[in-house]
């Protein structure tokens, strides 16, 4: 079960979006997507900060906050979150911002076309699920080694399914900060 | 005595003679060749003093006494023109004391440059030279010779010639005048289109300006509606298919209904009752038909609108990056006609005869601009109507492109000059004349050639010839793009 967020100012893309995703007429069908959709960046950022996702896809040009910026910060707090830009402007500047900052899997222009958004996206989780998995797989192995210990192993897990809850930060006073 | 029968019949006192004299000076003045009047005014002169030969030699204008050569008769060919030793000889002793001379005897002899055999057999017996005189100023001489054989000039005739000479100097300055006035315009209306010239330059390169100054905002402009047209384009898009996904369901729904219809009527007669009432009324079939038209036409109009919001951004991004591309010519051609086509479409069939071509290495933006510039070239060729055939092909080395249109022709003393910036035989207004400049420059970087052939009423064909490979990766710098020029120099 994956968590999609999708980030555009305009309310029409968000929804054209999730008529997409649930549509499972156009090929190829992506199956346990749940799609969270938000017009405002800030928002959006609220939402990736307290639950886990798999994937962000955003729009470039946006106020408030643009999409490199947006995505760089989701990578700040979810690194393992896959990331896609889509715009319908094609500033070069812009694109070498979201390559390079937020290390975006992929960028689709607008008008977009469905079967090959859906393809992208399909491929966008696979490629993350391989990155993960070639992680663990690694990891275990420096365990079976003795290169870390079981308590980092752990740690690694939990990160994995609780996305910062390895990095809790505490407050003066003691508290546990959520946010920052 | 002889000699007053001679001067009896003297023609210098003749009203006639005086006459045609004046006649002639007339001529000088309305600017006909001075070699030819001078030469003419000379003839009747000598005639008139009954002399076998004469000569005018006139001061060159901005010298003192520098005599030179202006009319002889019986001189040899080259002596016309030829200038006089200075201060030497009868003419100079007459330019210098501006007094005429009757010179009878041996020494008779205008000192005109000529070979000694040739001097020897014009041995002069009697010779007269009068000083021509304008405003009190020397500005020639004009002498006649007699030979050995005849009677000898007298003072009379030196006194009778004085005055005829003071009307030859003034129609020898008058003359002079004329040439000079006739340089003047002349060299006025040099100047003069000179600078309309150059005031023709300066408007076409301030229309340039201009015309840049557009093009950069039309880029900005269509980057800017391209970005406003697509993000609704990119929503009804999507919310098309899901549309038709949704249609195919409803309408696999009613079907599965439709084909229910039978065992519902036995169940139910009455509940249905309404239902085939109203499908009746609605015209199932027609409705099931209908809606795939509709969804298909509409696509192809939201597609359309794609291609044509993609070709402008295409286009409006030329020039500003540089990318060499392996491209299949073709979609550029396509791309490009889809720009053009609402512009040539009322005047002009296109015809696309495409050959095999591969792809080639190239900056695909800037040759899009080398096909737009040929095709608005052809359609505006074209007064009414015509056809502008598209043929492509490629041999081992190259491809081409050839625009072929059936307009107006180009006029052969004008196909020299195509490639010139600011050529135009297009109104002002119209065109700038840099399209081919530009054109050919941009072929020419790809180190291809644009070859023309045209005949005046049958229409014109632009062959672009391109090779297939770039020698080098890098773009070679031209005026076109002096900023990297600058940085490549750095």
């Amino acid at each position: 079960m994956a968590t999609v967020v999708i980030v555009d100012d305009e309310p029409n893309v968000l929804n054209a979006l999730r008529r997409m995703f649930l549509n499972g007429a156009i090929p190829p069908a992506l199956s346990d997507l749940t799609v969270v959709t938000f017009s405002s960046p800030v928002q959006a950022l609220e939402y990736v900060a307290g639950h886990r996702v798999e994937l962000v896809l955003s729009d470039y040009r946006m106020p408030e906050v643009d999409g490199a910026a947006l995505l760089t910060r989701v990578r700040e707090l979810q690194p393992d979150a896959a990331r896609m830009i889509m715009s319908a402007y094609t500033d070069l500047d812009g694109i070498i911002r979201a390559i390079n900052q937020a290390g975006i899997f992929r960028f689709v222009s607008k008008p977009w076309s469905d079967p090959d958004l859906k393809a992208a996206i399909r491929d966008v989780l696979a490629h993350r699920d391989l990155l993960i998995e070639n992680r663990r797989l690694a990891d275990e192995l420096r365990w079976q080694r003795g290169v870390i210990t079981e308590q980092q192993l752990e740690l690694q897990r939990l990160e994995r399914e609780s996305p910062g809850i390895t990095r809790v930060r505490w407050a003066e006073d003691g508290g546990v900060l959520l946010q920052d | 005595m002889t000699t007053t029968t001679v001067a009896d019949t003297d023609r210098t006192t003749d009203i006639a003679w005086i006459g045609a004299l004046y006649e002639l000076g007339q001529k000088a003045a309305n600017g006909a060749h001075p070699q030819e009047v001078l030469q003419e005014i000379l003839g009747h002169i000598v005639r008139g003093f009954e002399a076998e030969s004469g000569s005018i030699a006139l001061i060159v204008d901005g010298t003192e006494d520098q005599l030179e050569i202006a009319a002889g008769t019986d001189l040899p060919l080259g002596v016309i023109g030829s200038a006089l030793p200075r201060g030497v000889g009868v003419y100079g002793h007459v330019v210098a004391t501006g007094q005429p001379v009757l010179v009878n005897g041996e020494a008779a002899e205008t000192r005109l440059p000529l070979r000694l055999q040739e001097a020897r057999q014009r041995a002069t017996n009697s010779a007269m030279c009068w000083p021509l005189r304008v405003a009190g100023r020397t500005i020639g001489a004009v002498a006649v010779n007699r030979a050995a054989d005849r009677p000898r000039y007298t003072a009379e005739d030196l006194d009778r010639g004085q005055s005829l000479t003071s009307l030859l100097a003034l129609v020898v300055a008058n003359h002079r005048m004329h040439v000079e006035r006739e340089g003047r315009i002349l060299e006025l209306s040099t100047l003069n289109a000179t600078m309309q010239r150059m005031n023709t330059q300066l408007e076409d390169a301030q229309n340039q300006v201009v015309q840049s100054e557009k093009l950069a905002s039309i880029g900005q402009l269509s980057a800017g509606v391209a970005h406003e047209i697509n993000n609704p384009l990119a929503f009804v898009l999507s919310n098309f298919g899901s549309l038709e996904g949704y249609l195919t369901s409803l309408f696999g729904l009613l079907g599965a209904y439709i084909e229910a219809d039978d065992a519902m009527a036995a169940a139910a007669p009455a509940a249905l009752e309404p239902v085939r009432v109203l499908r009746n009324r609605v015209d199932f079939g027609f409705l099931r038909d209908d809606v795939r038209a509709i969804i298909d036409e509409s696509r192809e109009g939201l597609l359309r609108v794609k291609r044509i919001v993609q070709d402008l951004r295409d286009f409006s991004r030329g020039g500003s990056e540089e990318v060499w591309e392996t491209i299949d010519l073709h979609r550029a051609l396509d791309s490009t006609l889809n720009i053009v086509r609402n512009e040539i479409k009322y005047k002009a069939k296109i015809v696309r005869c495409y050959g095999e071509l591969p792809e080639i290495e190239c900056l695909p933006s800037r040759l899009s601009q080398v096909f737009l510039n040929l095709l608005v070239n052809a359609s505006q060729a074209i007064e009414d109507s015509g056809t502008i055939t598209i043929d492509t092909g490629a041999d081992a080395s190259e491809a081409w492109i050839r625009i072929e249109d059936t307009g107006c022709g180009i006029a052969p003393e004008n196909l020299g000059h195509l490639f010139e910036p600011f050529f135009t035989t297009k109104l002002v207004g119209q065109g700038t004349g840099l399209g081919l400049a530009v054109s050919n420059s941009i072929v020419r970087k790809h180190g291809g050639r644009i070859d023309v052939e045209s005949e005046l009423g049958r229409g014109t064909r632009f062959t672009v010839r391109l090779p297939l490979t770039q020698p080098q990766i890098e773009p070679l710098c031209e005026v076109t793009q002096p900023a990297q020029a600058g940085q490549r120099a750095a």
